[in-house]
């Protein structure tokens, strides 16, 4: 079988449409380079099917393959599966401690220590006030002095006990505005399940939905901050997303199932869960809060009531930090067991309570709200910065770089222009055989 | 195949660097403006509970000063009139040896007797001193008066003492009791000032050789033991002044060793934080600079 004189014609074309495709690819990705989620696509070029030359085409009588010039085979992504299931592991632990030093922070800002305003230094005025009614217990202006810090006292107590309770109220809030009907994890897999949908139908018509697969990624890489989130590849183009510990997954094909009870479910969601749960950090902080007011209180008053008198402090008992108030009037206020105006026994028994047990609590709950602090922030910088190494690697296989772009395009340029070159060539080639062929003499 | 650098990773990297130095730089900042390396628990969370325990330590040595001064006052005003006291008793004296004298007549003695009487009411009012409003020899009942003026001589006050903190768990009495001192009259015979005056002033109304005997005798002698029990009286009382005073020398040194402590647990050593904060401001400029440099270079830049 011969060749057609216009084979090479055909040859120069598919090399022009095939640079024309890469460059068409490169534009696409430059146009993307700061797209978040974008994987840079490569138009995958191969030789096409050579065309057979039966026995004596060539010197030796054998057979032989005349090429044909080239096709886009696929247009593909660079993505590393791999490195998402990292990446994701990464932001889901990011996710948790980033939360837990928001809600800490508020925890922390509440306390206002060390400083002036803080109730250690509310306390040390307080047991000073006692003092100085023991320096004179029948100035009646002392006694209104104490009162007065007594209450101030008694009102940062219960005013921190109450910022807790926001804090922790503030959690549950945040957790319920992302988790509710219409909140962000619905939103989320709305999204994949049409996403879903769409790239199932593309698979079907033969396409490579690359885009589409981008931003399925980039929806499974933001889920995966929220709580624990595998993702189980259906194999018709459709995932099945398991979300934190809900029963039911989150999307089934093209099914979502949402809101759902989650009890752990790592990542933002679980710290939020933790923050606001009766038995979490922010709850055993009020624990150890109303204990020390009611250790401040009992140890008050025990003293205060020796002589007979009126507690000093009324709380309620369990809830000690939230009810504290001051429970007597200036002239309520005992100074003696004795009645002598003079005396000061009770009044130098109270003030000799400075740095007793109430003060060794307050001390440990601050160090301790220091110290879950201090661990929260230096874990979050930690997973920030392994995020951060993931993203690097993942950046480094996915992103756009400017550079290799540019040299592609000048690359696909020459080529383009080398393949019109070509059919130029063949052109004046069969000028020569059909005008001017033949035509001696003429 | 090395790794692939694309732009998106430098501007992240740059960002994220200039992050952390910028962070560094906002604590220097902090520390700077605030004059503290501390400013919550977290920064320090075993520093932050010792400068809590610190700062109450302080407020504890400068309440305890409070205390000593106040208990200085009270003492100053005991010692003053425990010196009065001392003055009037001895001019009482002095007017005993005189009328002992037989060459007096009765009308001298008489006249004599008068004064004793009035020197008795000045001691009685000498033992209703007052600090601030509050009677400072009447044990806890502070506002009563401890003696009547006129011929009741019965005290008023009580027993009770009148304690001053100086330290943990250390308490100075710091008041005396008029009792130990005046006594309470002839009903009570207790041979103390004013039974004795009371005695004196009858005797040399009284007349009778016996009076006379008395007068030269036995109460010249009782005023002698009175006048060593005040001189015994006023050395407890200077010795409680020289405790007072020496705990508050002692105080001052604490409180300043105090805030010494305090201050290098909590404050911020400015030569150190402003040679930290040159070098990350410097450091971030750099960053700056290099990262502007960085991230405009392209390719770009070189095709045409």
């Amino acid at each position: 079988m011969g060749v057609s004189t216009f084979g090479g014609l055909q040859t120069a074309l598919r090399g022009l449409l095939a640079q024309q495709r890469s460059l068409d690819v490169t534009s696409h990705n430059v146009a993307n380079a700061s797209t978040p989620g974008y994987s840079r696509q490569e138009a995958v070029l191969a030789a096409s099917r050579p065309l057979h030359i039966a026995a004596g085409a060539v010197q030796n009588g054998g057979a032989a393959e005349l090429g044909t010039g080239v096709d886009v085979l696929a247009y593909t992504r660079a993505r590393d599966q791999f490195l998402d299931l990292q990446y994701r592991a990464q932001a889901m632990r990011l996710g948790g401690l980033s939360a837990q030093v928001e809600g800490l922070e508020t925890v922390e800002g509440a306390l206002a220590e060390p400083g002036e305003n803080g109730i250690s230094t509310q306390l040390q005025k307080f047991w000073s006030d006692w003092e100085d009614l023991a320096n004179a217990p029948e100035s009646q202006a002392t006694r209104q002095a104490l009162v007065e810090s007594a209450e101030g006292l008694a009102a940062s107590i219960s005013s921190l006990d109450s910022q807790l309770v926001t804090a922790k109220e503030q959690a549950a809030a945040e957790y319920t505005s992302i988790t509710q009907a219409g909140g962000e994890v619905e939103q989320m897999a709305t999204e994949i399940a049409e996403l879903n949908a769409s790239i199932r139908s593309s698979l079907n018509s033969g396409a490579t939905p690359n885009d589409l697969y981008d931003k399925r990624d980039l929806l499974l890489d933001k889920l995966s901050s929220l709580a624990q989130t595998s993702v189980t590849d259906l194999g018709n183009g459709t995932i099945e997303v398991d979300f934190g510990d809900a029963a039911v997954p989150l999307v089934a094909e093209t099914t979502v199932t949402w809101p759902q009870a989650l009890t752990e479910p790592q990542g933002k969601l679980g710290t939020l869960i933790e923050l606001a749960s009766p038995t979490g950090r922010i709850a055993s902080y009020r624990e150890e809060l109303g204990a020390f007011a009611q250790e401040l209180a009992e140890s008050v008053n025990a003293l205060h009531m020796s002589g007979g008198g009126p507690a000093f402090f009324s709380f309620t008992a369990g809830s000690a930090a939230s009810t504290l108030a001051v429970n007597v009037s200036a002239a309520e206020v005992q100074t003696t067991a004795t009645g002598a105006e003079g005396a000061n026994d009770i009044a130098l028994a109270i003030g000799a309570l400075r740095g007793g047990k109430a003060e060794s609590a307050y001390s440990s709950f601050v160090s301790r709200v220091g110290t879950d602090m201090n661990n929260a922030r230096r874990a979050a910088e930690n997973s920030e910065v392994l995020v951060n190494a993931v993203q690097e690697r993942r950046e480094s296989t996915s992103g756009v770089s400017l550079d290799e772009e540019m040299t592609n395009l000048v690359r696909f340029q020459r080529a383009y222009q080398a393949s019109a070159r070509a059919m130029t060539t063949f052109d004046e080639a069969l000028d020569t055989l059909i005008n001017r062929t033949g035509r001696v003499g003429l | 195949m090395p790794a692939r650098i694309t732009n998106a990773m430098v501007s992240r990297t740059v960002l994220y660097d200039l992050g952390s130095a910028s962070r560094r730089l906002a604590q220097s900042e902090r520390q700077l403006s605030s004059g503290k390396q501390l400013t919550r628990p977290s920064d320090n969370p075993f520093g932050v509970s010792r400068a809590i325990q610190l700062r109450g330590q302080l407020e504890a040595t400068q309440q305890y000063r409070r205390n000593v001064n106040e208990g200085i006052g009270w003492t100053t005003a005991t010692e003053a009139a425990l010196t009065r006291i001392t003055d009037v008793v001895q001019r009482a004296r002095e007017l005993l040896v005189e009328a002992g004298n037989d060459s007096n007549g009765a009308v001298a003695r008489e006249s004599v007797a008068t004064e004793i009487d009035a020197l008795t009411e000045s001691l009685k009012q000498e033992a209703n001193t007052t600090y601030e409003g509050r009677y400072v020899f009447a044990g806890t009942a502070t506002e009563t008066s401890p003696y009547a003026l006129g011929g009741v001589d019965t005290f008023a006050g009580n027993a009770g003492s009148v304690p001053r903190v100086i330290g943990a768990g250390v308490a100075v009495a710091v008041n005396v009791s008029a009792r130990e001192v005046l006594g309470e009259g002839q009903g009570a015979a207790d041979n103390k000032l004013l039974d004795v005056m009371r005695d004196i002033a009858e005797n040399l109304r009284g007349n009778t050789p016996a009076d006379a005997e008395a007068l030269r005798g036995t109460d010249l002698e009782r005023l002698d033991t009175n006048l060593d029990n005040l001189t015994s009286v006023r050395a407890v009382v200077g010795a409680t002044m020289n405790r007072l005073e020496g705990a508050g020398s002692r105080l001052d040194e604490l409180e300043e060793s105090g805030v010494d402590l305090l201050s290098k647990v909590e404050d911020a050593d400015m030569a150190e934080t402003l040679t930290s904060y040159t070098t990350e401001k410097t450091a971030y400029e750099a960053a700056l600079k290099a990262g502007a440099n960085i991230v405009q270079m392209s390719l770009l830049d070189f095709l045409h």
